[in-house]
């Protein structure tokens, strides 16, 4: 199969694995025995109140005219109105969305930066202190739970030490002072481009203690991955050939060796975006970041079925898309895979 | 693999750039001058931040029926304000009625500006009620008396009712009785159009603060700016700019407020109270709310349905120690169903008092001397508090030989099952109830008044006397208040008899404040509401 048949091929999967989802959510978020329209009105409504907002919301109709209803919205975009805020899902989410992937991004920047290098010395000083430090931080990255490290972190860097702020996304101070004007809703980016240092500098602030906390998951992920895979090419023999005529040894670990053990390593990056989505939903309770796991929080708890679907449609298209790029990079970086 | 490695070298090298221009740019930019008196941020903005833990709804103060009055009562005023000392004058200074409180009178503060500009005058406070009375939602019901409203002069208004109430006290509503700029509004389009208009964070109101549009964040934080030409003056020491800002962890607000990162915040862990009443950065406010905590015996299925199984039942909770293990003595036990400090509350009320040998005692009586029956008990999914006065109240009747299966459920879910048969519904629900404004008929009427079809008086309980006795202190209130508290009284001791209802408690409101802020009051008629105006820096 051609690369680009491949795409579309697996973009119209893709198409389905969605409506499939929003299918499947959407019936079982209208099983549950709730009532939307309690919600819509709030608190001490009147029958009058609740019967107008059933009509308002179509619960009157079967469900299945509903669904169409929804699938027909979804089709021009439209996500629906969240039951409990009363605004469309599509702008709640859309602000949530930036501020959830900056934290992701940055979190998978500092996995890379650190989890590489050290997968790498991992297997070079096998056993020695490094490897041990190494696997230590990587098990309990994998293993102690996301918000441990958080309320940890917090303690030591705002309690103790005091020179990184305790949560949110910016000071309300700062932003008060230097007006950020929002292009693309990531505030790194949007302050670098509108020249606004000081909402810049202190929005970095405040992204590097949930970014930390997020990339110890595939931190230790990624350690061991190329930590194994380095020990494996460290065994070939054009290794052997390389150290026998002399070559210096940086290049011959970060040159000849790193180049065939990444390729997997890409992989579990790849994937781990996948994870991190799952671990931001409770890294941003934690630190109080408006992304998000906070909204899909609220939705579920309150039973705010648009809202529901609109994370849950998201979510599945974020899943399925890194799914699929990680899988045209394996074909780009190992020849021996074929579509 | 060349290329990833030149793309990582290319992305260190733009983030180097972008570095030394931060450290370069501050001398050169334009932005420098004013990001060169920042570096001391608290000299030159003063800001306050309640840190809040849940989001704003709707900024439409005829629909908002939720906890947005958290923004909107300090950007618009009411005609009247409520204070547990009785009513004050607000935008209204002075108000009379006819001798069977059916006629008000209405005078208007003179000089007060909108937002817009515009002088507020009896028009508007005749295009605000009317505009929440048409769209029909929320807390319209409020205005529900009003037959006709005549405006006299541009600083009279006449109100004609369809039967007698107490409409100053309405008019002090939290919800549904701000008075908006219909000047303004009017030109925006229908009343839709004018939802949308002020749901993008925009303000058409009297109070000393204004919404700053482009800083909305319903879900992040809403920012206030000082109104300069607010009817009753500025002084140098409040504040310009107060921040409500979104913070739902509690644990999280509580490590704010000791470190003064936020000000003013409520609804901390009553576990910690204590610990931070000892901690010198932050004071520690506690007052009774308008709020109470019920259980409703549904009276319409077996054994409940029997008075003296509902008396047993009342007789069999520690009141008490529900209040110190629950509350942690932050509130009071229930003197029946209305909170103190409110119309129809009376101290020296006889209320149901632990008396376990009394509960077996009625019970055998009912027919059930060694119980043998088993009650559905449902509450609030999430809700701690209900949920270990649920064990408790487990624990107690289970020496009755009672047994309890609890059931927690989304407020919705629980909700609905109670509105449907009541024959096939759940025995026991726990619920809180607090009036839309401060009234004992708010709780009387919702709660145990007849009811064709079922809403919120999830006991099933009716009683001719009792309705007419509350019917009748209604229209009292507003003229004869001695009268109209004797017929709630009478109404409250049917309650007692009948026992729809367990009563338990009263919570306190605690708001935890950072010592740098001073003249913070709690006002349980704006439930959750800090009146930005009241406050002053140390």
């Amino acid at each position: 199969m051609r690369f680009r048949e491949y795409i579309v091929y697996r973009l119209v999967l893709a198409v389905f694995v969605i409506i499939g989802v929003v299918t499947v959510v959407f019936f079982v978020s209208r099983v549950i025995p709730s009532d939307p329209a309690a919600l819509w009105v709030g608190a001490h409504p009147t029958p009058e109140a609740i019967e107008k907002a059933r009509e308002q919301l179509h619960l009157n109709d079967p469900v299945v005219k509903q669904f169409a209803y929804y699938l027909w919205s979804l089709l021009h975009g439209d996500l629906g109105v969240s039951i409990r805020t009363h605004n469309p899902v599509a702008t709640d989410l859309k602000s949530a969305f930036t501020a959830t992937f900056e934290l992701i991004l940055a979190a998978e920047f500092i996995a890379i930066v650190i989890a590489i290098p050290l997968g790498v010395y991992s297997a070079v000083k096998k056993d020695s202190w490094v490897d041990n430090f190494g696997r230590v931080f990587a098990i309990s990255g994998v293993s102690l739970p996301a918000f441990w490290f958080g309320i940890v972190l917090q303690l030591i860097f705002f309690k103790h030490l005091g020179i990184l702020p305790l949560a949110g996304r910016v000071d309300t101070v700062v932003m008060l002072e230097h007006p950020l004007h929002v292009i693309t809703g990531f505030y790194l980016l949007d302050s670098l481009l509108t020249g606004n240092i000081p909402v810049f500098v202190d929005a970095l602030k405040h992204l590097i203690l949930p970014a930390l906390t997020l990339a110890m998951y595939p931190i230790g992920l990624i350690t061991r991955q190329v930590r194994s895979m380095m020990i494996e090419v460290l065994n070939e023999n054009y290794i052997r050939t390389a150290w026998a005529y002399g070559l210096p040894s940086r290049k011959i670990y970060f040159k000849y060796a790193l180049k065939n053990a990444i390729a997997p390593a890409l992989i579990t990056v790849g994937l781990s975006f996948a994870y991190t989505l799952v671990g931001a939903f409770l890294v941003e309770l934690i630190f109080n970041w408006p992304g998000l796991g906070r909204y899909a929080a609220y939705a579920i708890l309150s039973m705010d079925y648009p809202a529901v679907l609109g994370v849950t449609i998201i979510t599945a298209t974020a899943y399925v898309f890194i799914n699929l790029i990680v899988d045209l990079i394996q074909v780009k970086l190992d020849p021996r895979i074929r579509l | 693999m060349k290329k990833e490695l030149a793309l990582f070298m290319l992305v260190i090298t733009v983030m180097g750039v972008v570095a030394s221009g931060c450290l370069s740019g501050q001398e050169s930019t334009p932005t420098s001058t004013a990001s060169g008196e920042t570096s001391t941020p608290e000299k030159t903005t003063n800001v306050v931040i309640y840190g809040y833990g849940s989001e704003m709804i709707t900024l439409d103060p005829s629909t908002e029926f939720s906890n947005s009055i958290v923004v909107l009562a300090n950007v618009y005023e009411c005609l009247v304000k409520y204070t547990p000392n009785g009513l004050e004058p607000w935008l209204a200074t002075s108000w009379e009625s006819n001798e069977n409180g059916t006629v008000w009178t209405f005078h208007l503060r003179k000089g007060v500006k909108f937002h817009t500009g515009n002088t507020m005058t009896a028009e508007d406070v005749k295009w605000s009620i009317e505009r929440t009375l048409r769209m029909g939602l929320g807390p319209a019901f409020i205005w529900d008396p009003i037959d006709k409203m005549e405006v006299v002069d541009d600083y009279t208004i006449k109100f004609y009712l369809k039967y007698p109430a107490n409409l100053p006290l309405t008019a002090s509503s939290a919800y549904g009785a701000y008075i908006m700029d219909s000047k303004y509004l009017s030109t925006i389009g229908d009343d839709n159009a004018i939802a949308d208009w002020l749901n993008q964070g925009q303000d058409a109101g009297t109070g000393p603060y204004i919404m700053v549009k482009d800083k909305y964040d319903p879900k992040t934080e809403i920012v206030l700016k000082k109104f300069d030409d607010y009817w009753s003056g500025w002084s140098g020491d409040q504040f310009d700019i107060a921040v409500i800002k979104i913070v739902p962890d509690a644990s999280l607000r509580e490590q704010m407020v000791t470190s003064g990162e936020i000000q003013i915040t409520r609804d901390l862990p009553l576990d910690d109270l204590p610990k931070l009443q000892e901690n010198p950065s932050v004071k520690v406010d506690q007052t009774a709310s308008y709020q109470e905590l019920y259980a409703f015996f549904n009276t319409k299925k077996e054994p409940l349905n029997n008075k003296l199984v509902r008396q047993a039942l009342s007789y069999a909770v520690p009141y008490k120690d529900i209040v110190d293990y629950v509350l942690h003595g932050y509130g009071e036990v229930a003197k029946g169903p209305i909170p103190k400090g409110m119309l129809g509350h009376f101290e020296d009320m006889d209320t149901y008092t632990y008396d376990i040998d009394k509960a077996k005692q009625l019970l055998a009586q009912a027919g059930y001397p060694d119980g043998g029956f088993k009650l559905v008990l449902t509450y609030t999914q999430g809700d701690q508090a209900e949920a270990k006065v649920a064990e408790i109240i487990k624990a107690e009747w289970k020496k009755l030989g009672v047994d309890v299966e609890i059931r927690p459920m989304n407020w919705e879910q629980q909700w609905a099952l109670a509105k449907s048969d009541p024959s096939k519904a759940q025995d026991i629900l726990m619920m809180y109830w607090w009036p839309t404004y401060p009234t004992p008929y708010d709780f009387l009427f919702n709660m145990f008044h007849c009811e064709p079809e079922v809403n919120f008086n999830l006991c099933y309980y009716c009683n001719d006397e009792f309705d007419k006795a509350i019917d009748e202190a209604a229209t009292l209130e507003g003229i004869n208040q001695d009268k109209a508290a004797q017929l709630y009284r009478k109404a409250e001791e049917i309650l007692m008899e009948d026992a729809p209802a367990i009563f338990f408690y009263n919570p306190d409101d605690v708001y935890v404040y950072h010592k740098s802020i001073t003249g913070f009051k709690d006002n349980p008629g704006y439930p959750q509401v800090v009146f930005f105006y009241d406050l002053h820096k140390v």
